[in-house]
């Protein structure tokens, strides 16, 4: 029984579920204390000790459908131990076409192949020689597999209204292989958890300096003499006032017109999951009007929200999207209650249909603002073409970048992230902060080219002359 | 010795309807003395197991409700300070007269410390929740309501009661657990859970349960509910969760509506009561409307 649960753990590591040696401990001594009364219930037990996300669950069945269809070998009559391991070396090699045998259906476990009590190990033999495939077919047998081994998870991909004939969708494609629905798919969340943790756990150490810094208030007279009961109130132990730890304030404003949607649905999937983590945001989508989604971003599941928006329930679809309306707008709305200098990003291609440009209210933005960023998918020669203003308004911004993947866009709200913590710290981490950084520069040098335009366009942040 | 049906039955005396996967995960906790960490939607009953479970198995329920910036002050023990001063102050005579007896001053040191475990003992231990149900010297069941809420640190203080089931205190040493409680996390996934917590842990997904065991579970608490009445509201759920609500209505919902029902006395589903009553299943304006609608359209 160890055996088989083992070679089954490694199959489920093979579809990308992390199982760890105590896991299949625990699944043989669960085995061993329930029995093995059925399929269900032994499913059941596997499930409960070797599964440990609700994500993985779809990946379990079929691995489990796939893998125990293999060892259906019940009959007791026949004494099958060593027809058994032959027959598990002489498939091993099979597997992937046995995989493809069996179809769409993953959720009847019909035997896949039956040991017949006549059976000998030439039949197996024939076996093998049957499905042998061509040594120039391998690649594309093997491509198959591994959609195959997708469908489990994954919807089918939906077509939309509203992402399908674009450009600049196509192109965004292809750096990001993504599909074309609406809605994430789980493997997209499970991505965005992941480049998010990692940006945690990158951001940590500087957070840490951060909380020490917190400790440096007045001093807490309750607390002292609290600690200081044991030492009869001589205070040997000084406990000190925490100064209110300040969340960094983000504020964005997201194009979520068809031009820029791509982008922008990524920018919002990283809100939803970066938000209540360390950050207060506020986040503001526009089209032509501007509206407040802050509420729905931690409140709705992220399909949802992406649908409700996708729907034009929120803001107008239908409208070209007018950069200059939306600002003044948005300043007559919200610029008012803005709290706390915050930091501004603006996720949008600056084509403002030919409209007012009402720069000036950035100019306003920029004086409530700490720091102003301007994202753009847009390589650097298109910007002063047609009906984009980016030029005009990059001049405004203390940084615009151009971001294409999920990966740029991480790397750039980490740096601004950053950067707000720097702000915050002590005047002494503040310089072992700075110092980091200028060792860091070889590193971030390419940083800028990134986007792929081919011109290494360097933008000096506190120079706004460069404009 | 205890089976799985044995486990459903049990529950169902604690008025508490479970399904294969719940059962069996109850079953291998107590037999293999791990903890059993619940996910899923909320309102689906995820603490009412823990409830049940103490009730009918009659382990005493000790509950940890977590919470942002949750520590080991509040989770596992304390000093008592004030208790101590105290004590030292009252025990002040004793002490001059235990201490005169000494020579000299490195004499009265040893003395003195070799009486320090005095003031460092379990007398002046605040038991919190965890260190509680370790002590208690009947099974307990140690109930860590939504983890999601507390921090990494938190978590990682777990680590150690939930593996070892022994909580370190650096002036007593380690204190190991007198019977092993019987351990439910539970969590509605707004965070990450880290992956050591869950390996520690058997995982058990709750979602919504299938039309049959929810008619159950409306039939154990509303006896006098009529079942054609029970299937039909929660038939409405079903479809009702199906339409994208904001908050979709889950089990404690369905049990809310169901009260509500029975105190009206309603013997059908008429889209007047759905409109009356839609306060109870949903819980944004939004929702109200397409609860509504809904109501209309599968009973007008």
């Amino acid at each position: 029984m160890e055996r088989i649960v083992a070679r089954f753990v490694a199959a489920l590591r093979e579809s990308g579920i992390r199982v760890s040696p105590g896991e299949s401990l625990d699944a043989v001594q669960a085995l061993a204390l329930a029995g093995m009364e059925g399929r269900r219930s032994s499913r059941q037990l596997l499930r409960l000790t070797l599964v440990k996300n609700v994500n993985d669950i779809p990946t379990f069945d079929v691995v489990f459908n796939r893998f125990f269809n293999r060892f259906q070998f019940n009959d007791p009559e026949i004494n099958i131990s060593g027809l058994m391991d032959a027959a598990i070396v002489d498939m091993e090699g099979e597997f992937h076409n046995l995989d493809q045998l069996q179809g769409d259906d993953h959720d009847e476990p019909g035997p896949l192949l039956k040991l017949d009590s006549d059976i000998n190990p030439e039949d197996l033999q024939e076996l093998k020689s049957l499905t042998e495939v061509d040594p120039d077919d391998s690649d594309g047998n093997e491509t198959v597999v591994q959609i195959k081994g997708y469908r489990g998870k994954a919807k089918a991909p939906r077509p939309t209204r509203r992402y399908t004939q674009n450009p600049l969708t196509i192109e965004l494609n292809k750096s990001n292989s993504v599909g074309r629905e609406i809605t994430f798919s789980p493997e997209e969340q499970a991505a965005m958890q992941d480049v998010v943790s990692r940006m945690m756990v990158r951001l940590r150490k500087d957070m840490r300096r951060l909380k020490n810094d917190q400790n440096r208030g007045k001093l807490h007279v309750i607390k002292t003499i609290q600690k200081n009961y044991r030492h009869d109130m001589v205070p040997f132990v000084v406990a000190l006032r925490r100064k209110r730890r300040e969340k960094p304030r983000l504020v964005v404003l997201c194009d979520v017109s068809f031009s820029v949607s791509h982008a922008s649905r990524f920018m919002l999937l990283l809100l939803h999951t970066l938000h209540n983590q360390l950050l207060d945001v506020r986040s503001f989508i526009f089209n032509r009007e501007v509206a407040e989604i802050t509420e729905m971003l931690s409140n709705m599941p992220v399909n949802d929200l992406m649908e409700t928006i996708d729907e034009g329930d929120i803001v107008d679809l239908d409208e070209n999207s007018s950069f200059g309306q939306v600002f003044l707008s948005f300043k007559k709305k919200y610029l008012e209650n803005l709290r706390g200098r915050p930091a501004f990003i603006i996720l949008g291609d600056a084509r403002n249909n030919y409209g007012e440009a009402n720069d000036w209210v950035l100019d306003e933005i920029r004086e409530k603002a700490r720091y102003m960023l301007w994202l753009t998918p847009e390589d650097r020669d298109t910007w002063s073409r047609g009906d984009c203003l980016m030029e005009t308004y990059g001049s405004y911004c203390d940084k615009v970048e151009v971001v294409k993947t999920v990966d740029d866009l991480s790397l750039v709200v980490e740096d601004l992230l950053r950067d707000i913590y720097a702000d915050n710290a002590h005047p002494l981490d503040k310089k072992r902060i700075r110092e980091a950084k200028v060792a860091e520069t070889y590193d971030s040098s390419e940083y800028y080219t990134r986007g792929g335009s081919g011109e290494p366009a360097v933008f000096d942040p506190s120079g706004r002359s460069h404009w | 010795m205890i089976t799985e049906q044995g486990v459903k039955d049990f529950l169902h005396t604690g008025g508490y309807i479970a399904d294969d996967a719940i059962a069996t995960a109850v079953f291998l906790a107590l037999r293999m003395e791990k903890p059993i960490l619940i996910e899923g939607p909320p309102g689906v009953g995820k603490t009412g197991l823990a409830k049940a479970l103490s009730t009918a198995l009659d382990f005493p329920l000790v509950r940890l409700q977590c919470y942002e910036g949750i520590d080991e002050g509040k989770a596992l023990y304390d000093w008592e300070y004030g208790k101590q001063l105290l004590y030292t102050q009252l025990l002040r005579t004793q002490l001059d007269s235990y201490l005169s007896v000494s020579a000299d001053l490195r004499e009265a040191v040893e003395r003195l410390s070799a009486e320090e475990s005095l003031f460092f003992s379990k007398n002046f231990l605040v038991q919190r929740p965890i260190l509680r149900s370790f002590m208690s010297e009947k099974r307990s069941l140690l109930l860590i309501d939504e983890i999601d809420r507390s921090d990494d640190e938190f978590e990682a203080l777990l680590l150690e009661c939930l593996s070892d089931f022994q909580v370190s205190i650096p002036e007593l040493g380690v204190i190991e657990a007198k019977r092993k409680p019987l351990v439910i996390l539970t969590s509605n996934g707004t965070r990450m859970i880290s992956d050591a917590l869950r390996r520690r842990c058997l995982y058990l997904y709750i979602g919504y349960p299938e039309l049959e065991r929810e008619v159950a579970i409306v039939r154990v608490k509303f006896p006098d509910l009529c079942e054609i009445l029970a299937r039909q509201m929660v038939d409405f759920l079903r479809k009702a969760r199906e339409l994208n609500l904001r908050k979709a209505p889950s089990v404690s919902e369905t049990l809310d509506w169901a009260q509500v029902l029975s105190i009206l006395k309603a013997t059908k589903l008429t889209p007047e009561i759905v409109a009356n009553t839609v306060g109870v299943i949903a819980k944004h304006q939004t929702d109200l409307q397409k609860v509504t609608e809904l109501a209309v359209q599968e009973l007008g």
